[in-house]
């Protein structure tokens, strides 16, 4: 009976949770708005209300969009890093490994050369406009490109050997990060592109719009629906693949659905917000600090959690540095760094080998 | 339920490796317990392997009841053959009863989840296994006669006609290395095709129905345990270095000795 009341209560908990940083995500703000004036403008979002004064509304919509897909980038990048973690049997890896965050870098940038004068902050009122739509476009192409390629190289006969997979991530990532590089140091000179370049790798939530969200949880809806197929799965490769295989996993198929899944939601929400680190990496930790140690729970929780972790990280940062405050990508690798060292220190202590 | 296993003609080797088994021709019927026997690198553990279905032949057919096993696929197969391996990570974070579970993995439904029947295989096979006490705990905490029969129940959970066993009481104390022989023994007379490979040739004559040599690759002889726990078959295979002998009851043992055996002094 306890079990049935707390797989309940659950969604209750995460929705109370997230209505609340929602809310409190959209009052804040240079101009600080009333839950009143926030209440009515949402609803007029949606046709149900009359619109506020327009600046007011504008203000409104813009936060509202903004932590949406704050929302939709903290599930995606955590129900990836739970998806790699489990792929890699780490509980280290993240994202980033297969290549995602740097071909997203990549392909930024190469938008960011094509249009030649793109900077997030400068682009308030031409969200629709071509720009906005070719930055996210082909950071998510070249993120699924790159760890298309990762999982290709990687294979043989179809098959692909985890270590195989890790290292192959390596070298590609040098690759690409050479790329990137390279591209930075050809455009030194040209301060706008060069501005624009390095502001989308610390990563931004400003200025997004629905198109940004509709990328973000399209995306996450169709990784979500990879769960039910490699959840259970996920968990029976912990012993090994031939120990899964042996109890009747598909272990080809497993690790193909649970590699592109995994892609598509982090590359959907690095080509939304940009390289946001360590989400990823620590979501699916504090779920097992909180006893979540199996898949079949862990990658569902990691959903709802990571909304909540990246929104309530953004919120509270914003609540107490105010508008000036750092990125939420600064801000996480600025704690996420010492975070990982942290789990490294207490994995080794945990298993003596490493 | 299966009747007959048979490896036909198998030849396997690893990728741009020597060939590691030579047209091996095995047969085991329903209620048979096979011990696998032959020295390190003979190509035991490969052919438990092969039998399982989890490397790709390079000629021959495991059959089952005359069925190819390559036909299967990974999820068939595990319905039919049920592998306990010598090896497994500690899994610190998997409490014992969801690793039994995952025995029950190619019978539970995707979208219903486990059923009362799937709860119920589980507490069977612990209590068949002598494992009941490690209800609830992790399997990094169990020692490691439990967790042998923690492994193994995972296998009787599984349900499948055909249990492939490797090498089960490495690491174990003689008192649960007979306790694990027992269980299997008491499995294959409930019905069950057992083929255990190990390197304990007296627990092997005890409780095998039959045992088979594996030498190089090949198998060299299989027949019951009085026909070959004999110098003449196993010296050609472990060389010379071997006491023979039997029990008070009879059953043949060997035991391990220097060629030049020193007696201590006094």
């Amino acid at each position: 009976m306890t079990v049935r009341t707390r797989v309940l209560s659950a969604p209750l908990w995460y929705g109370l949770l997230l209505t609340g940083l929602m809310a409190g995500s959209v009052m804040l703000g240079s101009s600080a708005l009333a839950a009143g004036e926030v209440l009515e403008g949402s609803l007029a979002m949606l046709g149900l209300s009359e619109p506020l004064e327009r600046s007011a509304q504008a203000i409104v919509e813009l936060r509202v969009w903004r932590a949406l897909c704050t929302l939709g980038v903290g599930a995606s990048l955590a129900l990836s890093g739970g998806l790699i973690q489990g792929l890699f049997r780490n509980a280290l890896a993240s994202p980033s490994l297969i290549g995602v965050t740097g071909g997203a870098s990549l392909g930024a940038a190469f938008a960011i050369l094509i249009v030649g004068g793109y900077a997030p902050r400068l682009v308030l009122e031409s969200s629709v406009g071509l720009d906005a739509l070719l930055v996210p476009l082909f950071s998510f192409v070249m993120a699924l490109c790159t760890t298309a390629l990762v999982a290709w190289i990687a294979s043989a006969r179809g098959r692909a050997s985890v270590t195989t997979l890790l290292l192959v991530g390596i070298a590609v990532n040098m690759c690409v990060a050479g790329a990137f590089a390279a591209i930075q140091y050809l455009t030194l000179e040209e301060w706008e592109i060069s501005r624009a370049i390095l502001a989308w790798t610390f990563g931004t939530l400003d200025d997004r719009s629905g198109f940004h969200c509709l990328t973000v949880f399209g995306g996450l809806a169709v990784s979500t629906l990879a769960v039910p197929f490699v959840a259970r799965e996920l968990d029976l490769l912990k012993g090994g693949e031939e120990d899964a295989e042996a109890l009747g996993v598909d272990v080809a198929a497993t690790k193909r659905v649970a590699l592109v899944a995994a892609a598509l939601a982090a590359s959907a929400a690095v080509a939304v917000a940009g390289q946001i680190a360590f989400v990823g990496l620590v979501v699916p930790h504090l779920l097992r600090l909180c006893g979540q140690h199996s898949y079949r729970q862990l990658l569902w929780h990691a959903l709802p959690a990571g909304a909540a972790f990246l929104l309530g990280a953004d919120v509270l940062q914003r609540w107490l540095f105010g508008a000036g405050a750092l990125q939420p990508g600064v801000m996480m690798s600025v704690v996420g760094g010492p975070f990982f060292l942290f789990l490294l220190v207490r994995s080794r202590r945990e298993v003596s080998t490493w | 339920m299966v009747n007959q296993l048979v490896a036909r003609d198998v030849c396997f080797a690893y990728a741009n490796g020597p060939r590691v088994l030579h047209d091996v021709n095995l047969e085991l019927a329903r209620g048979e317990l096979v011990s696998l026997v032959g020295p390190n690198g003979s190509g035991k553990s490969t052919l438990l392997r092969a039998i399982a279905g989890l490397v790709e032949l390079d000629r021959g057919d495991v059959l089952l009841d005359g069925r190819p096993l390559r036909a299967a696929s990974p999820r068939e197969r595990a319905l039919d053959v049920a592998v306990v391996p010598q090896f497994l990570p500690s899994l610190f974070d998997v409490r014992v009863e969801d690793f039994v579970l995952g025995g029950r993995y190619a019978r539970i439904d995707r979208w219903v989840g486990p059923k009362s029947s799937d709860r119920e295989a589980i507490e069977s096979s612990l209590a068949a296994c002598d494992a009941i006490e490690c209800r609830g705990r992790a399997m990094s905490e169990l020692s490691g006669g439990q967790r042998q029969r923690v492994v193994v129940a995972r296998a009787v959970a599984q349900e499948a006609a055909v249990l492939l066993v490797d090498e089960p009481t490495t690491s174990l104390d003689p008192d649960h290395q007979v306790t694990i022989f027992e269980l299997l023994a008491r499995l294959a007379s409930e019905g069950r095709i057992v083929l255990v490979v190990t390197h304990e040739l007296n627990l092997a004559a005890q409780f095998s129905t039959a045992l088979a040599v594996l030498h190089e690759g090949r198998l060299v002889a299989r027949g019951s345990v009085d026909a070959l726990m004999r110098r003449e078959v196993l010296s050609s295979v472990y060389g010379e270095r071997l006491h023979f002998g039997r029990t008070d009851d009879g059953c043949p043992f060997v035991v391990p000795r220097a060629r030049l055996a020193r007696r201590p002094q006094g």
